[in-house]
Parts: structure tokens; C-alpha cells; sequence
């Protein structure tokens, strides 16, 4: 907003409900505030969704720490400085509350904080995720516009034969076949890697591997997805039409024209499969040894680390409702006519 | 854009002869032809898996799949009385590939099957009587949905002890939503269509109109969606098995044979490839056959 | 070598449906002389607009097109993509009839007309802008510059054709068509587009084909009337011999069209005389006439043979075995 406007809303009250009116009447802004709303509940749901899976288990964590041999009265006083002597409810929200102030506990099995673990683990996994996504959207994007180019085309027809073929292969399978071929092999990328090195390069390094077995499926998906889009946009819309009446080049009608109305399916496409992003670094991590949350949580799992597994699961679950979330504010963001509505003419 | 002619001059004669036919019988044929294929080859893979699962044991014993003696360990492939060899521990492959492959074909279709009938009634209410219950089941849907299926998964195991039956609970508790969804989103659009809308106005009553005209137009998808969804199943199944957390040693699974070779995989990577093909080719089957059904029924 | 602006000889365009060989536009032949009006009449299915589209290459890849379309003698059909290209926008241009599905939903409206002078022009962005707002201005748009930002949904079903018609004369072409321009519209906004259509054909001295199934539009507007039937021309003939007084339609279709037109100085209250049933399936055309099996004076040689278009009367061409009788009032 100008400073005009801005000194202007200051002196004038009227101008302040104006402009309250103006936000509110905003559609694009309204959705974003009806999908936050929508979103509060789901969050709840999957904190108690995960609280309550975990507090299933039969036995009890205190006995599973001290071992076989432990005296009712040792199990107790685990149980209290656990704080698991408290009923459910009450339990939960104590557990919530301390969610809602960041704090997610203290883990079981080396008694530091959650939160410290998950930052020492978490970027690694980010940045794994974050490569196989700009990769494999990258590269699913030109392929998708290479194979509508021609639809039956060889292109295409390649494209969707490697399409099926990620998406049929498991990500674990893929990680193995890639270590022996490019580790094993032709030695050119690790197949084990502790960190992720001193320098960009040294990370690639490490990171390559996982990041295709990830993201190679993900490329099928897009890919397939978004050329399936294009050649519906290119076959049936009748603008594509006026833009080929215009006399433009078809690589213009296909990139400007109808790929960017395709790219709304592909934005929801990839928030919606965030979520099963995030569920592939829980087997490809372990598999390479990388040092991130996925390989964490593998190990807590093992070894009955309640709190620690809580934490990472419900780190998952947001990641997951808040990917969902920015699709539905993207698509409000970029399709014109959810901004800009309708205006009388 | 239109098709050169061969030779236009003879054409331009006014009151010409006709154009020569675009249709030739050949590609007409070859068309055809290639249609059967992506229909039969798939489902013929499948049954062929199917075949060697359930009914190849029953004609032909075979070795058991979880246990072996040492002394038959890491025999090669077409030794006597071991076609595709043994493992290290002297388990047969190929039973292992058999009976890994029943639990494969079980857990992939109970999960789908319960899926399918659970979600599909539940997305077939929701979507078509709306309301404050499909409100609510939508947010119910939404919270399932919301969690990576494989860390559901894995939090469950955590919690049941890993076994068969507990690994089709806990994979039916992302297939049920998945389904729900798919199914809601078809009764949205179908229940819109003028003669359901005339139906509904003539004071049919509503589980009529369901029965009759919406579930026979939202089941094309729902199937095609379901094949890819076995997929989906079986791999998961396999990564937890990988994991060690799902079927347990020594019973044989897939993703249990994978995670033993992988300790192999230098040397021996066959331990690795072989379950591998066979899970690549079940899993493509389902997608290809999916594929090929959406096909011929014209499902969007 | 005659100096008309499009001469077409012996169209003919076919695809592939379903395993068989449609015959959509079936040995087309006219003519559009510099800044003249003409009239393709029909019905859905009767080719017209498929013809227009095979001039401008606009066709999907499964059709077969031949015969000729020249363009101030510069042969059309046959042409690759890239050489029809330079023609498109620039030399012919075309105006759809669905505005609101004709424009790009996420493009602003003056992005979508600066793009159609670019494709053609070497001209810098702010050229172009300016060049565009003219445009809008030319198609009488209230408010150019604040419309230039707008998007399509933003704008009336009236004002969205306007802007078709906008980017059609982005590079002032010497041929418009007009493939049902108005038929999405509203009659009064109809009126208003073609009183348009007409003022900027005069302006910038433009032929203009409207393709239509409205007689009456083409009574209204048109130099030149041609009407199709089944993918081939049945009549063929300048406006004033067809319309008004001393006007006769000689073949039976046409005729048909004509007194289906409701009248004001009609009987009340009396049927109205509609062609009955249907335009015969384009895979399995009927042999002799295809308009016989719904004509009310087939006689058993209209169903054998299929009459030939042919100029029984000075400039009027019809293609019927038993035309309407000479001085039957249109």
C-alpha cells in the first residue's frame, strides 16, 4: 500500500472500514482465510491421530528402558518422571501443549530434547528432498513438453515407456540397482554417505543416488501428468485455436499457451504427493546411511523411542497438511479468475 | 495442419475424382492389433504370476520357502531340484519368490478389496448426500490422508506385532480414505448429470438412484484407480517387509529377499535382481492392464 | 487470372472417424473478391466451417485436404506448417464463435493482442502496447488502457468478441472470417458486432466471409451467398438474387431454410414449415441428393442420382433435379 494511503487510513476511519471491506470482499483472500480454517481441524486430527497410535502400545516404556529386571518401584518412578501416570486426556494435552510451544519432548534413549535431534537431522533430509523435487520436476516439466509436442510421436512414446517404468519400480529397488550399477560398477557416486560432506559438491556427491531413487518415480508421475494435461489443453481448447490463428510458432502455443494452464494441475499434483515424498526418505535414507530425519526415524522405531518417533511422525503429518494447504493458496494465487473475481462491465 | 496428398494436380480438376482413402486396412489392423496387445500382455503376465503363486505349489511341490540347509547354500540357478538356486542360508529362490509372491497377491488385494468396498460406500455417501457428514468425514478422509502412508504404517507396526493380517489393517487405514476420496470426487460429478438430477426430482428413492444409476458410472474409475492402487500396496508392503518390520524372518516376502541380498549386492547382486524383476513386472502388469482397461472403457 | 482475393477449387477435406472415412467439405468451389462480403450457409455437419479452418490450416493432423485455395494467388493448400504460419494472422485472420472459450483464461487481453502483432511485426514491447490499445479503440472498447490489463472472464460476452475481432486485425489482414462470430451472443449484441464487422470492414477495406446457419444474417449483410448441404455447395448466388424482390431460391434446401425463417406478417397461429429430421450421418452419405431423404419434393430420380452444382441462371448456380419455380417470392 502507497504511504499515502497508508496516512490516509490514519486519519480517516472510514477509509480503515473500507478498507477491511475491501480485504474481506477480495475472493483470492477469502479462500486463503476459509482454507486456513479448514486446515486448524485436520492439524488436531493428526496430532491425536498420532498420539493415539502411539500410546497403543501394549507394555510399558518404563519397563522397556530399565530391562527385564526392574522393580515395580523403579517402573514407577520411570513412570512418574515420565509423566506417564497421568490419564490420557491429560496426557495428550500436556504432550499438545508442548507441540503448540515447540517443544516435543524429551527422547527416550539418550534423554536429550527432540527438537535438538530433529534439527541435527532434519536439513539433511531437506536437502535431499529438495533436490530430488527441482530435479524431478525439472526434468518432468521439459520431457512433458517434449512428449506433447508430438502426441504418438517417438518422443512421446519414450517418455511414457519411462514414465511406466518409474512408476512401477520401488524406490528401495531402485536405491539398490543404483548403487550397484553407479557405486558398484562405475564407481562414480557413493553408496554410503555418514554426512554430507564440507562443500556443495561433496553433498551432490552423496546426494545423487538418493535424491534419483526418489525422484524418479516422482518424474513418471509429473511427467505423465502434465503431458497428458498439455495435449488436452492443445486437442480441445478453443484459445489454442486462436492462438494457432494468430500464426504462432507451436512451440509458443504449447509453452505459453497451454503449458501454463496445465501447470495448476501439476502444483496441486506436487503439494498433494509431499506427503509421499516424505514417506520415501523413511527407506532411502536408512539405505545409504544419510544422516537425516527419515533414517531417525528407522532407528527409533528399533528401539522403542516413543517420544522420538512421535515427534518425527507429527513433523511428517504438517509437512504434509501444510503441502496440501499452499496448493489450494497457490491455485488461488495464480488462477486470475480466483483473484480477480468478477467485475461488472 | 493437414496431410500432403501424394499428387495434387490431378485433383485440382474440378468434379475430381474422390480423395484416396486415409484409412488404410493395414494400419486399421495394426491399430487393433496393438489395442489387444496392451490388453492381453498385461493380464497375461498377471495370471501367469497368479498361476505360479497359488497353483504351481499344488501340482509341483517345491521346496519350502523359509527354510533351507546349509549345506544346499548359494547354489546357482538350474541346479538340480533348485531352478533359480538358493541363498545364502540354503532357502530356495524360487519357493521364496512363490510364496512371497501369495503374500504379495493376499495383502495387495484384502487392502484393495477393503478399500474399495469400505471407502467406495463411504465416498459414495458423502459425495451424494453432502451435508454436515460429508463435512465431517472429509475432515476424517483429510486427517487420514494427511499422514505419509509409509509412516503410518511403520508407526503401526511399531505399535502390533508385525504379521500379515496386522500389515493389511494397517495398510487398509490409508487405502479405505484414498478410495473414499476417489469415490467422492466421481459421486460429485456423476450426482450433477441432468438424469440423476431428473431422477432424484421424480422422488426416487435416494439408495435407488445409487444403485442404479450412480454406482454403475462411478465403478469404471474406481477399478481402473484400484488396479494402480494394488501397486501401490504391494510396494509398500514390500518396503516394510525391507524394513524388517512387516512379515517376519523366515517367512518369505519379497521385500525380505531384497533386504537380504542387499548385504550381497557387491558380489551376489542376483539375490537383489531376481525378486526385484519379478516385483517390476507385477507391479507394471497391474499399471499397464490398468492402463489398458481405462482404455477401453473410456474412464477419464 | 482473376483479381479476387481468395479463389478456392475443388475443396475437399477428410478424416477418419471411428474406423471410417468422413467426407466433411466435398468438392467446395468460390470465390471472395477484395473488400466483398460472403456468406457460407449451413447447418452443423454441413462442412462450412471445416472448409474455412482447411484454408487456414487449422485443422487437426488426422485430416487429408485437397484441392485448391489461393490466396491473392499464392496457393494454400499444401503448405507447410511454417509457410502457412506467415499467412495466418497476418494475411487471412479468423474470429470463432465461443469468445468466452476463445481466450486464453490466465493471459491478459492486451498480453493475447500484443502477441498477435508481434508474431507478425518487428515491433518492441512498448509499440506493440500502444499498437493494442489502438486496437481496442478501433473495435470501439471503452476504456482501452485500463481493459489492455484486464482479463477475459473481467469483460461481457460482447466485449470478449470485440477483442477477438481485435486480435483478428492485429495485422490488419485483407481476409477476415468469421466462423459463426455472433451465434454465442445475445441479439442485440449480434447486431451490434456485425454493424462492427461491417464499419471495419469498410474502414480498412477487408473482405469478410461470415460462415453462419442464418439466412437471414446473410440476407442482412452478405454480397455473396454460398449454401452447403452434407459438405457440398446446393446454392450458389449474389445476395440480391436470392433476397428481396425479384429474389428466387431455386433449390429446394435453401427454400426450406427460408420459410423456416418466422415472419412478423405471418398467419398467426399456423405451423411453422421446419425442415424435418436430420443431416445424414457424414460416414454413410445417401446416394443421389443427400438433402432427398428430407426434401418435400424428392422424386425418385433425386434419390438416384446426385444432382451437380451447375450455372442454370447467370451468376446463380444450384445443384437440384426439381428447383422451386422461377418468381417464387424469397
Amino acid at each position: 500500500m502507497a504511504l499515502a494511503q497508508q496516512v490516509q487510513l490514519q486519519r480517516d476511519p472510514g477509509a480503515r472500514a473500507d478498507l477491511v471491506r475491501r480485504v474481506t470482499g477480495s475472493p483470492a483472500l477469502r479462500l486463503v482465510g476459509r482454507r486456513l480454517l479448514t486446515a486448524i481441524p485436520v492439524l488436531l486430527g493428526v496430532t491425536l491421530l498420532t498420539f493415539v497410535v502411539m500410546n497403543l502400545i501394549p507394555g510399558n516404556p518404563a519397563r522397556l528402558i530399565l530391562g527385564i529386571n526392574a522393580t515395580p518401584g523403579q517402573i514407577a518412578q520411570v513412570d512418574h518422571q515420565l509423566g506417564l501416570d497421568h490419564p490420557f486426556w491429560d496426557r495428550y494435552w500436556i504432550w499438545l501443549d508442548g507441540l503448540l510451544h515447540g517443544d516435543l519432548g524429551i527422547a527416550y534413549s539418550n534423554r536429550q530434547s527432540v527438537n535438538s535431534d530433529l534439527a541435527q537431522f532434519l536439513p539433511t533430509t531437506c536437502w535431499l528432498l529438495l533436490y530430488a523435487l527441482v530435479v524431478s520436476l525439472g526434468l518432468g516439466i521439459g520431457v512433458a513438453m517434449l512428449a506433447a509436442r508430438k502426441p504418438n510421436g517417438l518422443a512421446d512414446r519414450l517418455s511414457l515407456a519411462v514414465s511406466m517404468l518409474g512408476l512401477s519400480v520401488a524406490p528401495y529397488v531402485l536405491a539398490l540397482v543404483l548403487i550397484w550399477v553407479f557405486a558398484v560398477k562405475i564407481q562414480w557416486f557413493p553408496a554410503i554417505s555418514n554426512s554430507l560432506g564440507s562443500n556443495p559438491l561433496t553433498a551432490i556427491r552423496a546426494l545423487t543416488l538418493p535424491a534419483a531413487s526418489i525422484g524418479f518415480p516422482l518424474f513418471a508421475i509429473y511427467s505423465r501428468l502434465l503431458r497428458a494435461d498439455i495435449v488436452e489443453q492443445m486437442q480441445r481448447e478453443d484459445y489454442i485455436v486462436t492462438a494457432k490463428a494468430k500464426g504462432l510458432k507451436p512451440w509458443r502455443v504449447l509453452v505459453v499457451h497451454a503449458t501454463r494452464n496445465s501447470m495448476f494441475t501439476l502444483i496441486t499434483l506436487v503439494a498433494l504427493n509431499l506427503g509421499t515424498l516424505i514417506g520415501a526418505v523413511a527407506i532411502i535414507e536408512p539405505i545409504f546411511s544419510l544422516p537425516g530425519i527419515g533414517a531417525e526415524l528407522i532407528s527409533a522405531i528399533n528401539i522403542n523411542d516413543l517420544p522420538l518417533v512421535e515427534g518425527i511422525v507429527v513433523v511428517f503429518a504438517l509437512v504434509t497438511v501444510a503441502g496440501n494447504l499452499i496448493a489450494d493458496l497457490m491455485y488461488a494465487v495464480l488462477d486470475p479468475r480466483i483473484r480477480y473475481g468478477r467485475s461488472a462491465s | 495442419m493437414a496431410a500432403r496428398l501424394p499428387d495434387m494436380t490431378t485433383l485440382l480438376a474440378p468434379g475430381a475424382q474422390p480423395l484416396p482413402s486415409l484409412l488404410s486396412a493395414r494400419r486399421l489392423k495394426n491399430q487393433k492389433l496393438a489395442r489387444t496387445l496392451r490388453f492381453w500382455v498385461p493380464a497375461g503376465l498377471l495370471i501367469a504370476l497368479f498361476f505360479m503363486c497359488f497353483i504351481w505349489p499344488h501340482i509341483y511341490s517345491i521346496p519350502p520357502g523359509n527354510t533351507g540347509s546349509i549345506l544346499a547354500a548359494q547354489e546357482p540357478p538350474f541346479s538340480p531340484g533348485h531352478w533359480l538356486g538358493t541363498d545364502p542360508d540354503g532357502v530356495d529362490i524360487f519357493s521364496m519368490l512363490v510364496y512371497g509372491g501369495q503374500v504379495a497377491f493376499e495383502v495387495g488385494f484384502s487392502v484393495t478389496a477393503i478399500g474399495m468396498v469400505i471407502g467406495g460406500l463411504i465416498g459414495l455417501a458423502a459425495g451424494y448426500f453432502g451435508g454436515w457428514a460429508d463435512s465431517i468425514l472429509s475432515r476424517l478422509i483429510d486427517v487420514l490422508i494427511a499422514f505419509p502412508a509409509l509412516v503410518l504404517v511403520l508407526a503401526v507396526a511399531e505399535v502390533l506385532q508385525p504379521s500379515e493380517i496386522h500389515l493389511i489393517w494397517a495398510l487398509s487405514v490409508f487405502s479405505v480414505p484414498a478410495f473414499s476420496r476417489v469415490t467422492r470426487g466421481s459421486t460429485l460429478v456423476v450426482r450433477e448429470q441432468p438424469y440423476i438430477v431428473a431422477a432424484r426430482l421424480s422422488g426416487t428413492s435416494s439408495w435407488r438412484i445409487i444403485l442404479k444409476h450412480v454406482l454403475p458410472n462411478v465403478i469404471p474409475g474406481i477399478v481402473t484407480f484400484s488396479l494402480l492402487g494394488i501397486g501401490v500396496v504391494v510396494i509398500l508392503e514390500g518396503a516394510v517387509d525391507f524394513l524388517g518390520l512387516g512379515i517376519q524372518q523366515p517367512e518369505p516376502s519379497w521385500g525380505a529377499m531384497i533386504a537380504k541380498g542387499q548385504t550381497v549386492l557387491t558380489a551376489q547382486p542376483e539375490y537383489v535382481l531376481i525378486p526385484s524383476i519379478v516385483l517390476l513386472i507385477f507391479v507394471m502388469s497391474l499399471n499397464l492392464f490398468g492402463d489398458a482397461l481405462r482404455e477401453r472403457w473410456g474412464v477419464r | 487470372m482473376s483479381n479476387a482475393l481468395l479463389e478456392v477449387e475443388d475443396l475437399r477435406v477428410a478424416f477418419a472417424a471411428g474406423g471410417r472415412e468422413v467426407r466433411a467439405v466435398d468438392g467446395v468451389s468460390y470465390q471472395v473478391d477484395p473488400g466483398k462480403t460472403l456468406a457460407i450457409i449451413g447447418e452443423s455437419g454441413s462442412g462450412k466451417t471445416v472448409g474455412c479452418r482447411a484454408i487456414m490450416g487449422l485443422l487437426p493432423d488426422n485430416t487429408a485436404v485437397s484441392g485448391s485455395a489461393r490466396l491473392r494467388g499464392s496457393e494454400l493448400i499444401g503448405l507447410s506448417d511454417a509457410e502457412l504460419r506467415k499467412h495466418r494472422g497476418q494475411d487471412m485472420a479468423m474470429v470463432f464463435q465461443d469468445p468466452a472459450r476463445s481466450l486464453n483464461p490466465t493471459m491478459k487481453i492486451g498480453s493475447q493482442i500484443t502477441e498477435a502483432v508481434r508474431a507478425h511485426r518487428k515491433v518492441d514491447r512498448k509499440e506493440a502496447r500502444a499498437q493494442a490499445v489502438e486496437l481496442l479503440r478501433l473495435v470501439r472498447i471503452p476504456a482501452p488502457e485500463r481493459r489492455f490489463s484486464e482479463y477475459p472472464h473481467q469483460l461481457s460476452g460482447g466485449m470478449r468478441q470485440r477483442v477477438m475481432i481485435a486480435i483478428a486485425l492485429a495485422c490488419r489482414p485483407k481476409l477476415l472470417i468469421a466462423d459463426e462470430a455472433t451465434t454465442a451472443l445475445d441479439v442485440t449484441t449480434q447486431a451490434q458486432i456485425m454493424e462492427l464487422l461491417l464499419e471495419l470492414q469498410a474502414e480498412l477495406d477487408m473482405a469478410l466471409i461470415l460462415i453462419s446457419h442464418d439466412l437471414g444474417l446473410a440476407a442482412s449483410y452478405a454480397d455473396e451467398v454460398v449454401v452447403m448441404y452434407a459438405g457440398k455447395i446446393v446454392e450458389q448466388a449474389q445476395a440480391k438474387r436470392l433476397f428481396g424482390t425479384g429474389g428466387t431460391v431455386r433449390m429446394r434446401y435453401t427454400r426450406a431454410l427460408l420459410d423456416a425463417i418466422p415472419h412478423l406478417d405471418r398467419t398467426a397461429h399456423t405451423e411453422l414449415p421446419v425442415v424435418t429430421g436430420r443431416p445424414p450421418d457424414p460416414t454413410a452419405l445417401p446416394v443421389g441428393c443427400s438433402f432427398a431423404p428430407r426434401c418435400p419434393s424428392a422424386a425418385d430420380d433425386c434419390l438416384a442420382k446426385s444432382p451437380v452444382l451447375a450455372e442454370h441462371a447467370p451468376g446463380h448456380s444450384w445443384a437440384c433435379w426439381h428447383p422451386c419455380e422461377k418468381g417464387t417470392e424469397a
